[in-house]
Protein backbone atom coordinates (compact mmCIF):
# COMPACT_ATOMS: atom_id res chain seq x y z
CA UNK A 1 0.00 0.00 0.00
CA UNK A 2 2.68 2.03 0.62
CA UNK A 3 4.01 2.71 -3.36
CA UNK A 4 0.46 3.91 -3.83
CA UNK A 5 0.95 6.69 -1.61
CA UNK A 6 5.34 7.75 -2.96
CA UNK A 7 5.93 10.15 -4.88
CA UNK A 8 7.44 7.77 -7.52
CA UNK A 9 3.41 5.93 -8.01
CA UNK A 10 2.28 9.47 -8.86
CA UNK A 11 5.36 10.25 -11.42
CA UNK A 12 4.66 6.69 -13.17
CA UNK A 13 0.95 7.72 -13.50
CA UNK A 14 1.90 11.16 -14.85
CA UNK A 15 4.27 9.33 -17.29
CA UNK A 16 1.56 6.88 -18.32
CA UNK A 17 -1.49 9.85 -18.96
CA UNK A 18 1.22 11.40 -21.30
CA UNK A 19 1.99 7.94 -23.26
CA UNK A 20 -1.86 7.54 -23.28
CA UNK A 21 -2.72 10.91 -24.71
CA UNK A 22 0.30 11.33 -27.13
CA UNK A 23 -0.73 7.96 -28.39
CA UNK A 24 -4.38 8.58 -28.29
CA UNK A 25 -3.51 11.57 -30.22
CA UNK A 26 -1.55 9.45 -32.74
CA UNK A 27 -4.27 7.19 -33.44
CA UNK A 28 -6.65 9.65 -33.79
CA UNK A 29 -4.58 11.23 -36.81
CA UNK A 30 -4.04 7.80 -38.39
CA UNK A 31 -7.64 7.17 -38.33
CA UNK A 32 -8.32 10.25 -40.05
CA UNK A 33 -11.15 11.56 -36.65
CA UNK A 34 -10.87 15.57 -36.33
CA UNK A 35 -9.94 16.38 -32.34
CA UNK A 36 -11.20 20.14 -31.67
CA UNK A 37 -10.70 21.39 -28.63
CA UNK A 38 -14.56 20.45 -27.50
CA UNK A 39 -13.67 16.80 -28.18
CA UNK A 40 -10.02 17.19 -26.01
CA UNK A 41 -12.43 18.94 -23.19
CA UNK A 42 -14.87 15.81 -23.39
CA UNK A 43 -12.11 13.45 -23.26
CA UNK A 44 -10.40 14.97 -20.32
CA UNK A 45 -13.52 15.51 -18.32
CA UNK A 46 -13.98 11.61 -19.13
CA UNK A 47 -10.01 10.85 -17.82
CA UNK A 48 -10.88 12.84 -14.81
CA UNK A 49 -14.21 10.65 -14.31
CA UNK A 50 -12.44 7.24 -15.41
CA UNK A 51 -10.02 8.35 -12.47
CA UNK A 52 -12.56 8.86 -9.92
CA UNK A 53 -13.65 5.22 -10.50
CA UNK A 54 -10.77 3.91 -9.67
CA UNK A 55 -10.00 6.22 -6.56
CA UNK A 56 -13.40 5.27 -5.00
CA UNK A 57 -13.08 1.33 -5.93
CA UNK A 58 -8.84 2.23 -4.18
CA UNK A 59 -10.25 4.04 -1.25
CA UNK A 60 -12.99 1.89 -0.36
CA UNK A 61 -10.86 -1.48 -0.96
CA UNK A 62 -7.91 0.44 1.30
CA UNK A 63 -10.71 1.52 4.22
CA UNK A 64 -11.83 -2.27 4.16
CA UNK A 65 -15.35 -1.81 2.26
CA UNK A 66 -15.17 -3.99 0.12
CA UNK A 67 -19.16 -3.38 -0.01
CA UNK A 68 -19.01 0.29 -0.89
CA UNK A 69 -15.63 -0.51 -3.48
CA UNK A 70 -18.05 -3.49 -5.21
CA UNK A 71 -21.43 -1.51 -5.64
CA UNK A 72 -19.86 2.08 -6.22
CA UNK A 73 -17.85 0.69 -8.50
CA UNK A 74 -20.41 -1.18 -9.96
CA UNK A 75 -22.72 1.68 -10.18
CA UNK A 76 -20.01 4.69 -11.40
CA UNK A 77 -17.65 2.03 -13.35
CA UNK A 78 -21.43 1.66 -15.75
CA UNK A 79 -21.78 5.98 -15.41
CA UNK A 80 -18.05 5.53 -16.60
CA UNK A 81 -18.17 2.98 -19.42
CA UNK A 82 -21.98 4.50 -20.55
CA UNK A 83 -20.39 7.81 -21.07
CA UNK A 84 -17.23 6.53 -22.07
CA UNK A 85 -19.56 4.60 -24.80
CA UNK A 86 -21.51 8.35 -26.28
CA UNK A 87 -18.23 10.14 -25.72
CA UNK A 88 -16.64 7.74 -28.21
CA UNK A 89 -19.60 8.35 -30.42
CA UNK A 90 -18.99 11.97 -30.43
CA UNK A 91 -15.42 12.08 -31.28
CA UNK A 92 -16.34 9.89 -34.81
CA UNK A 93 -18.06 12.89 -35.31
CA UNK A 94 -16.42 14.46 -38.60
CA UNK A 95 -14.32 11.63 -39.31
CA UNK A 96 -12.98 11.58 -43.00
CA UNK A 97 -11.90 8.01 -44.74
CA UNK A 98 -8.22 7.34 -44.73
CA UNK A 99 -7.34 8.18 -48.12
CA UNK A 100 -9.16 11.75 -48.03
CA UNK A 101 -7.10 12.12 -45.17
CA UNK A 102 -3.95 11.39 -47.38
CA UNK A 103 -4.91 13.23 -49.89
CA UNK A 104 -5.70 16.05 -47.61
CA UNK A 105 -2.41 16.15 -46.25
CA UNK A 106 -0.39 15.52 -49.19
CA UNK B 1 -41.43 -9.49 -34.82
CA UNK B 2 -40.21 -6.21 -34.73
CA UNK B 3 -37.52 -4.64 -36.34
CA UNK B 4 -35.55 -3.64 -33.06
CA UNK B 5 -35.24 -7.63 -32.43
CA UNK B 6 -31.25 -8.96 -31.99
CA UNK B 7 -31.76 -11.64 -34.61
CA UNK B 8 -29.44 -12.75 -36.91
CA UNK B 9 -32.36 -13.96 -39.26
CA UNK B 10 -35.89 -13.41 -39.43
CA UNK B 11 -37.17 -15.82 -36.59
CA UNK B 12 -40.85 -16.27 -36.49
CA UNK B 13 -40.82 -16.88 -32.73
CA UNK B 14 -44.49 -15.82 -32.55
CA UNK B 15 -45.43 -19.20 -34.20
CA UNK B 16 -46.23 -21.44 -31.40
CA UNK B 17 -45.07 -24.88 -30.87
CA UNK B 18 -46.82 -28.08 -31.49
CA UNK B 19 -47.63 -31.12 -29.97
CA UNK B 20 -46.36 -29.18 -26.95
CA UNK B 21 -49.44 -29.82 -24.55
CA UNK B 22 -48.22 -32.53 -22.87
CA UNK B 23 -45.59 -29.64 -21.84
CA UNK B 24 -47.91 -27.46 -20.68
CA UNK B 25 -49.63 -30.26 -18.41
CA UNK B 26 -46.62 -31.25 -16.89
CA UNK B 27 -45.41 -27.32 -16.35
CA UNK B 28 -49.00 -26.56 -14.86
CA UNK B 29 -49.65 -30.11 -12.80
CA UNK B 30 -46.35 -29.02 -10.78
CA UNK B 31 -47.18 -25.54 -10.43
CA UNK B 32 -50.70 -26.63 -9.16
CA UNK B 33 -48.51 -29.23 -6.74
CA UNK B 34 -46.02 -26.60 -5.31
CA UNK B 35 -48.51 -24.44 -4.36
CA UNK B 36 -50.97 -27.11 -2.33
CA UNK B 37 -47.24 -27.71 -0.76
CA UNK B 38 -46.49 -24.44 0.13
CA UNK B 39 -50.18 -23.84 1.08
CA UNK B 40 -50.56 -26.58 3.22
CA UNK B 41 -47.25 -26.23 5.33
CA UNK B 42 -47.98 -25.56 8.81
CA UNK B 43 -48.23 -22.51 10.31
CA UNK B 44 -45.45 -20.88 12.33
CA UNK B 45 -45.31 -21.83 16.05
CA UNK B 46 -45.89 -18.63 18.06
CA UNK B 47 -44.25 -19.85 21.19
CA UNK B 48 -40.70 -19.06 20.98
CA UNK B 49 -41.39 -15.53 19.62
CA UNK B 50 -43.68 -14.89 22.49
CA UNK B 51 -40.40 -16.40 24.87
CA UNK B 52 -38.14 -13.95 23.50
CA UNK B 53 -40.47 -10.80 24.37
CA UNK B 54 -41.29 -12.32 27.97
CA UNK B 55 -38.09 -13.25 29.24
CA UNK B 56 -39.29 -14.79 32.24
CA UNK B 57 -41.88 -16.73 30.47
CA UNK B 58 -42.52 -19.98 32.23
CA UNK B 59 -45.91 -21.39 30.57
CA UNK B 60 -48.43 -19.98 28.55
CA UNK B 61 -52.18 -20.60 27.97
CA UNK B 62 -53.79 -20.03 24.52
CA UNK B 63 -57.39 -18.30 24.60
CA UNK B 64 -59.01 -17.82 21.16
CA UNK B 65 -55.73 -16.32 19.81
CA UNK B 66 -54.11 -14.76 23.16
CA UNK B 67 -51.35 -16.16 24.41
CA UNK B 68 -51.66 -15.34 28.76
CA UNK B 69 -47.90 -15.82 29.93
CA UNK B 70 -47.27 -16.92 33.33
CA UNK B 71 -43.83 -16.65 35.17
CA UNK B 72 -42.20 -19.94 37.23
CA UNK B 73 -43.99 -18.73 40.39
CA UNK B 74 -47.44 -18.81 38.51
CA UNK B 75 -47.95 -15.02 38.21
CA UNK B 76 -49.50 -13.77 35.27
CA UNK B 77 -46.88 -11.47 32.91
CA UNK B 78 -48.78 -10.36 30.44
CA UNK B 79 -50.45 -11.50 27.02
CA UNK B 80 -49.36 -11.90 23.82
CA UNK B 81 -51.34 -11.97 20.62
CA UNK B 82 -50.81 -12.13 16.87
CA UNK B 83 -51.80 -9.48 13.94
CA UNK B 84 -51.61 -10.27 10.36
CA UNK B 85 -51.40 -7.32 7.16
CA UNK B 86 -50.76 -7.56 3.65
CA UNK B 87 -47.26 -6.75 2.78
CA UNK B 88 -45.19 -6.74 -0.72
CA UNK B 89 -45.50 -10.02 -1.28
CA UNK B 90 -48.22 -11.35 0.94
CA UNK B 91 -49.72 -11.63 4.53
CA UNK B 92 -47.15 -10.91 6.96
CA UNK B 93 -47.29 -11.78 10.55
CA UNK B 94 -46.63 -9.97 13.96
CA UNK B 95 -46.52 -10.67 17.08
CA UNK B 96 -46.81 -8.20 20.08
CA UNK B 97 -46.99 -8.53 23.48
CA UNK B 98 -48.56 -5.94 26.73
CA UNK B 99 -47.52 -6.44 29.89
CA UNK B 100 -50.18 -6.46 32.77
CA UNK B 101 -49.45 -2.83 33.47
CA UNK B 102 -50.73 -2.12 29.41
CA UNK B 103 -46.92 -1.12 28.49
CA UNK B 104 -45.74 -2.69 25.12
CA UNK B 105 -42.99 -6.31 26.42
CA UNK B 106 -41.65 -6.06 22.81
CA UNK B 107 -43.02 -7.33 19.19
CA UNK B 108 -41.45 -8.92 16.22
CA UNK B 109 -41.71 -10.67 12.66
CA UNK B 110 -42.96 -13.96 12.85
CA UNK B 111 -43.49 -14.63 9.46
CA UNK B 112 -43.33 -12.45 6.35
CA UNK B 113 -43.03 -13.26 2.35
CA UNK B 114 -41.42 -9.68 1.39
CA UNK B 115 -38.34 -9.26 -0.78
CA UNK B 116 -35.13 -10.68 1.62
CA UNK B 117 -33.16 -7.59 0.77
CA UNK B 118 -35.87 -5.14 1.79
CA UNK B 119 -37.17 -6.92 4.92
CA UNK B 120 -33.60 -7.19 6.32
CA UNK B 121 -33.63 -3.20 6.19
CA UNK B 122 -37.05 -3.16 8.09
CA UNK B 123 -35.73 -5.70 10.99
CA UNK B 124 -33.05 -3.75 11.47
CA UNK B 125 -34.59 -0.50 12.21
CA UNK B 126 -34.85 0.87 16.01
CA UNK B 127 -38.94 0.61 15.35
CA UNK B 128 -39.47 -2.40 17.34
CA UNK B 129 -37.26 -1.30 20.25
CA UNK B 130 -38.77 2.06 20.34
CA UNK B 131 -42.17 0.81 20.75
CA UNK B 132 -41.25 -1.35 24.42
CA UNK B 133 -42.13 0.33 27.54
CA UNK B 134 -44.89 2.76 25.92
CA UNK B 135 -48.16 2.04 27.03
CA UNK B 136 -50.21 0.52 24.07
CA UNK B 137 -52.66 3.28 23.65
CA UNK B 138 -49.73 6.30 23.62
CA UNK B 139 -48.76 4.08 20.30
CA UNK B 140 -49.11 6.38 16.91
CA UNK B 141 -48.71 3.72 14.59
CA UNK B 142 -46.58 5.46 12.19
CA UNK B 143 -44.40 3.47 9.23
CA UNK B 144 -42.61 6.85 8.48
CA UNK B 145 -40.09 6.13 10.53
CA UNK B 146 -39.29 3.19 9.24
CA UNK B 147 -40.20 3.94 5.84
CA UNK B 148 -37.37 6.97 6.36
CA UNK B 149 -34.96 4.35 7.35
CA UNK B 150 -35.31 1.78 4.52
CA UNK B 151 -37.45 3.04 1.65
CA UNK B 152 -39.69 -0.23 1.98
CA UNK B 153 -43.16 1.49 2.08
CA UNK B 154 -44.90 -1.59 1.86
CA UNK B 155 -43.72 -3.80 4.13
CA UNK B 156 -43.09 -1.04 7.06
CA UNK B 157 -47.20 -0.14 6.61
CA UNK B 158 -48.00 -4.28 6.94
CA UNK B 159 -45.20 -4.53 10.28
CA UNK B 160 -47.51 -1.83 11.81
CA UNK B 161 -50.90 -2.57 10.61
CA UNK B 162 -50.07 -6.13 11.89
CA UNK B 163 -48.73 -4.45 15.58
CA UNK B 164 -51.86 -2.21 16.04
CA UNK B 165 -54.08 -5.85 15.35
CA UNK B 166 -51.75 -7.63 17.78
CA UNK B 167 -52.15 -5.16 20.60
CA UNK B 168 -55.90 -4.26 19.74
CA UNK B 169 -56.82 -7.99 20.49
CA UNK B 170 -55.17 -7.86 23.58
CA UNK B 171 -56.57 -4.45 24.61
CA UNK B 172 -60.18 -5.25 23.67
CA UNK B 173 -59.80 -8.58 25.10
CA UNK B 174 -57.73 -7.91 28.44
CA UNK B 175 -58.50 -4.15 29.48
CA UNK B 176 -61.91 -4.04 26.99
CA UNK B 177 -59.80 -0.83 25.49
CA UNK B 178 -61.33 -0.21 22.30
CA UNK B 179 -58.28 0.24 19.60
CA UNK B 180 -59.94 1.80 16.55
CA UNK B 181 -59.01 -0.45 13.42
CA UNK B 182 -57.60 1.94 10.59
CA UNK B 183 -59.86 2.40 8.07
CA UNK B 184 -58.07 1.98 4.29
CA UNK B 185 -59.52 4.60 1.97
CA UNK B 186 -59.63 3.71 -1.88
CA UNK B 187 -55.67 5.09 -2.45
CA UNK B 188 -56.62 6.97 -6.64
CA UNK B 189 -54.07 9.35 -6.57
CA UNK B 190 -51.81 11.01 -9.34
CA UNK B 191 -49.80 7.43 -9.64
CA UNK B 192 -53.28 5.14 -10.75
CA UNK B 193 -54.10 7.93 -13.03
CA UNK B 194 -50.33 7.73 -14.03
CA UNK B 195 -50.48 4.08 -15.10
CA UNK B 196 -54.36 4.55 -16.79
CA UNK B 197 -52.64 7.28 -18.54
CA UNK B 198 -49.46 5.36 -19.84
CA UNK B 199 -51.56 1.99 -20.87
CA UNK B 200 -54.49 4.31 -22.86
CA UNK B 201 -50.97 5.60 -24.82
CA UNK B 202 -49.00 2.42 -25.02
CA UNK B 203 -52.92 1.31 -26.66
CA UNK B 204 -53.36 3.99 -28.80
CA UNK B 205 -49.52 3.43 -30.35
CA UNK B 206 -50.64 0.01 -31.06
CA UNK B 207 -53.43 1.27 -33.12
CA UNK B 208 -51.79 4.66 -34.44
CA UNK B 209 -49.09 5.17 -37.40
CA UNK B 210 -46.08 3.95 -37.42
CA UNK B 211 -44.03 7.67 -37.22
CA UNK B 212 -46.37 8.90 -34.65
CA UNK B 213 -46.08 5.26 -32.74
CA UNK B 214 -42.20 5.55 -31.83
CA UNK B 215 -42.99 8.89 -30.24
CA UNK B 216 -45.58 7.62 -28.36
CA UNK B 217 -43.82 4.77 -27.01
CA UNK B 218 -40.31 7.02 -26.18
CA UNK B 219 -43.31 9.44 -23.76
CA UNK B 220 -44.44 6.32 -22.42
CA UNK B 221 -41.15 5.04 -21.29
CA UNK B 222 -39.66 8.09 -20.41
CA UNK B 223 -42.71 8.65 -17.86
CA UNK B 224 -42.67 5.13 -16.75
CA UNK B 225 -38.78 5.67 -16.22
CA UNK B 226 -39.72 8.56 -13.78
CA UNK B 227 -42.85 7.53 -12.68
CA UNK B 228 -42.73 3.89 -12.31
CA UNK B 229 -38.91 3.89 -11.79
CA UNK B 230 -37.19 6.19 -9.94
CA UNK B 231 -40.35 7.68 -8.14
CA UNK B 232 -42.30 4.57 -7.14
CA UNK B 233 -39.51 1.57 -7.59
CA UNK B 234 -42.48 -0.95 -8.66
CA UNK B 235 -42.52 -2.04 -11.80
CA UNK B 236 -43.56 -5.69 -12.30
CA UNK B 237 -41.85 -8.23 -11.22
CA UNK B 238 -41.79 -11.66 -10.55
CA UNK B 239 -42.11 -11.65 -6.83
CA UNK B 240 -45.45 -10.26 -7.50
CA UNK B 241 -46.71 -12.18 -9.88
CA UNK B 242 -45.69 -15.08 -7.54
CA UNK B 243 -47.66 -13.18 -5.04
CA UNK B 244 -50.65 -13.17 -7.34
CA UNK B 245 -50.00 -17.30 -8.11
CA UNK B 246 -50.01 -18.21 -4.34
CA UNK B 247 -53.39 -16.55 -3.98
CA UNK B 248 -51.75 -13.32 -1.98
CA UNK B 249 -53.83 -10.80 -2.89
CA UNK B 250 -52.90 -7.21 -1.94
CA UNK B 251 -55.52 -5.12 -0.15
CA UNK B 252 -57.67 -3.17 -3.17
CA UNK B 253 -57.46 0.03 -1.52
CA UNK B 254 -54.47 0.67 -0.61
CA UNK B 255 -52.55 -1.13 -3.93
CA UNK B 256 -55.10 -0.43 -6.59
CA UNK B 257 -51.97 0.28 -8.34
CA UNK B 258 -50.50 -3.54 -8.38
CA UNK B 259 -54.41 -4.31 -9.91
CA UNK B 260 -54.29 -1.62 -12.91
CA UNK B 261 -50.80 -2.88 -13.39
CA UNK B 262 -50.93 -6.32 -13.79
CA UNK B 263 -54.17 -5.88 -14.91
CA UNK B 264 -52.82 -3.91 -17.97
CA UNK B 265 -50.40 -6.25 -18.13
CA UNK B 266 -52.44 -9.53 -18.25
CA UNK B 267 -54.81 -7.64 -20.45
CA UNK B 268 -53.61 -6.06 -22.91
CA UNK B 269 -51.86 -9.31 -24.11
CA UNK B 270 -54.88 -11.62 -23.73
CA UNK B 271 -56.69 -9.07 -26.33
CA UNK B 272 -53.51 -7.81 -28.44
CA UNK B 273 -51.52 -10.51 -28.55
CA UNK B 274 -48.48 -8.45 -27.28
CA UNK B 275 -47.47 -6.77 -23.97
CA UNK B 276 -48.18 -3.42 -23.96
CA UNK B 277 -46.93 -2.76 -20.44
CA UNK B 278 -43.11 -3.90 -21.97
CA UNK B 279 -42.83 -2.08 -25.03
CA UNK B 280 -44.32 1.20 -24.05
CA UNK B 281 -44.03 1.61 -20.29
CA UNK B 282 -41.40 -1.04 -18.59
CA UNK B 283 -38.92 1.31 -16.90
CA UNK B 284 -36.29 -0.92 -16.79
CA UNK B 285 -36.91 -1.37 -20.71
CA UNK B 286 -36.97 2.42 -20.82
CA UNK B 287 -33.36 2.68 -19.52
CA UNK B 288 -31.73 -0.04 -21.82
CA UNK B 289 -33.58 1.67 -25.29
CA UNK B 290 -31.41 5.04 -23.65
CA UNK B 291 -28.38 3.33 -23.13
CA UNK B 292 -29.08 1.72 -26.44
CA UNK B 293 -29.38 4.78 -28.07
CA UNK B 294 -25.80 6.18 -26.93
CA UNK B 295 -23.81 2.58 -27.70
CA UNK B 296 -26.03 2.57 -31.05
CA UNK B 297 -27.40 -1.32 -29.96
CA UNK B 298 -27.03 -2.90 -33.53
CA UNK B 299 -25.26 -6.21 -32.70
CA UNK B 300 -26.82 -9.06 -34.30
CA UNK B 301 -26.72 -12.40 -32.50
CA UNK B 302 -26.58 -16.04 -34.07
CA UNK B 303 -30.38 -17.45 -33.65
CA UNK B 304 -29.13 -20.33 -32.30
CA UNK B 305 -27.86 -18.22 -28.96
CA UNK B 306 -31.61 -16.46 -28.88
CA UNK B 307 -33.17 -19.89 -29.00
CA UNK B 308 -30.45 -21.00 -26.09
CA UNK B 309 -30.95 -17.62 -23.65
CA UNK B 310 -34.77 -18.13 -24.13
CA UNK B 311 -35.30 -21.83 -23.06
CA UNK B 312 -32.62 -20.99 -20.02
CA UNK B 313 -35.00 -18.05 -18.87
CA UNK B 314 -37.74 -19.65 -19.21
CA UNK B 315 -36.53 -22.50 -17.09
CA UNK B 316 -35.20 -20.48 -14.30
CA UNK B 317 -38.97 -18.51 -14.60
CA UNK B 318 -40.48 -21.82 -13.91
CA UNK B 319 -37.86 -22.17 -11.16
CA UNK B 320 -38.32 -19.16 -9.42
CA UNK B 321 -42.03 -19.66 -9.25
CA UNK B 322 -41.88 -23.40 -8.53
CA UNK B 323 -39.90 -22.22 -5.31
CA UNK B 324 -41.52 -19.48 -4.50
CA UNK B 325 -44.91 -21.46 -4.28
CA UNK B 326 -43.43 -24.64 -2.85
CA UNK B 327 -42.08 -22.04 -0.11
CA UNK B 328 -44.97 -19.36 -0.09
CA UNK B 329 -42.11 -17.06 -0.39
CA UNK B 330 -43.13 -15.31 -3.25
CA UNK B 331 -40.03 -12.23 -2.48
CA UNK B 332 -37.89 -15.11 -2.62
CA UNK B 333 -38.48 -15.64 -6.49
CA UNK B 334 -37.22 -11.98 -7.64
CA UNK B 335 -34.02 -12.01 -9.22
CA UNK B 336 -34.47 -8.93 -11.42
CA UNK B 337 -32.01 -5.69 -10.84
CA UNK B 338 -35.03 -3.14 -10.23
CA UNK B 339 -34.44 -2.21 -7.01
CA UNK B 340 -30.61 -1.59 -7.58
CA UNK B 341 -30.78 0.83 -10.47
CA UNK B 342 -34.07 2.47 -9.07
CA UNK B 343 -33.40 2.55 -5.31
CA UNK B 344 -29.58 1.81 -5.43
CA UNK B 345 -30.48 -1.16 -2.99
CA UNK B 346 -30.02 -4.74 -3.87
CA UNK B 347 -28.37 -7.59 -3.22
CA UNK B 348 -24.18 -8.50 -4.49
CA UNK B 349 -25.85 -10.79 -7.46
CA UNK B 350 -28.22 -7.80 -8.69
CA UNK B 351 -25.74 -5.39 -9.13
CA UNK B 352 -23.33 -7.67 -10.94
CA UNK B 353 -26.24 -8.94 -13.11
CA UNK B 354 -27.41 -4.98 -13.60
CA UNK B 355 -23.70 -3.77 -14.15
CA UNK B 356 -23.86 -6.73 -17.49
CA UNK B 357 -27.11 -5.80 -18.60
CA UNK B 358 -27.14 -2.10 -18.80
CA UNK B 359 -22.99 -2.55 -20.53
CA UNK B 360 -24.60 -5.02 -23.16
CA UNK B 361 -27.58 -2.50 -23.94
CA UNK B 362 -24.44 -0.46 -25.29
CA UNK B 363 -24.16 -2.92 -27.79
CA UNK B 364 -27.78 -5.20 -27.82
CA UNK B 365 -31.07 -3.97 -27.90
CA UNK B 366 -32.78 -4.56 -25.05
CA UNK B 367 -30.94 -7.66 -23.84
CA UNK B 368 -32.76 -8.26 -20.87
CA UNK B 369 -36.46 -7.92 -21.97
CA UNK B 370 -34.86 -10.61 -24.35
CA UNK B 371 -32.71 -12.83 -22.70
CA UNK B 372 -33.30 -12.43 -19.39
CA UNK B 373 -36.80 -10.90 -17.93
CA UNK B 374 -39.43 -12.86 -16.55
CA UNK B 375 -42.33 -10.62 -17.87
CA UNK B 376 -41.56 -12.33 -21.60
CA UNK B 377 -42.23 -16.03 -19.86
CA UNK B 378 -45.51 -14.46 -18.80
CA UNK B 379 -45.88 -12.61 -21.99
CA UNK B 380 -45.45 -15.97 -23.61
CA UNK B 381 -47.66 -18.03 -21.44
CA UNK B 382 -50.72 -15.64 -22.11
CA UNK B 383 -50.00 -15.56 -26.24
CA UNK B 384 -50.15 -19.28 -26.02
CA UNK B 385 -53.46 -18.59 -23.43
CA UNK B 386 -54.82 -16.15 -26.18
CA UNK B 387 -53.62 -18.47 -29.20
CA UNK B 388 -55.02 -21.84 -28.08
CA UNK B 389 -58.62 -19.90 -26.90
CA UNK B 390 -58.74 -18.62 -30.66
CA UNK B 391 -58.13 -21.83 -32.24
CA UNK B 392 -61.03 -23.17 -29.91
CA UNK B 393 -63.54 -21.12 -30.64
CA UNK B 394 -62.50 -21.14 -34.33
CA UNK B 395 -62.23 -25.28 -34.01
CA UNK B 396 -65.59 -25.71 -32.23
CA UNK B 397 -67.30 -22.08 -32.74
CA UNK B 398 -68.04 -23.64 -35.86
CA UNK B 399 -69.67 -26.99 -34.77
CA UNK B 400 -71.69 -25.18 -31.82
CA UNK B 401 -73.43 -23.42 -35.01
Amino acid sequence: MEFFNSGFFWFLEGIILCIVIIGFNAWMKDHAIPMPFWKWTAFVIWIVLFGFNVAFIGTSIGENEINAAIKGGILFGLITVISGAGLWRLIKIGTRSPVQAKNERE
Amino acid sequence: MGPDHPFKRKMNVSKLPKNNSFIYLFIIILLVAAFWIGRTTSGPDLKPHVRNIFNQAAFFEDTQGIYSVFSEQNELIGWAAAGSASGYGGPLLVIAGIDTAGKVAGASVVEHKETPVFFRMVKTTDFFQSLTGRLFDEIDYDSREIVGATGATCSADAVVEGIRRAVAKVAGDKFNVHVPVRERPLKFGFLEIAIIVLFSLGIAAHHIGKSFREWLRWTGQIAGLLIIGFWENSPINIAKISAFLSGYFPDLHSDLYWYLLIGGFVLTILIYGKSVYCSNICPFGAAQRCIGLIGGANAKLPVWSVRLMNGLRNFFVFAAVTAALITAQPGSASYEPFAAIFALKGTLFQWFLLFIVLIASLIINRPWCHFFCPMRTCERVLQIVRQKTINFRKLYGKKIK
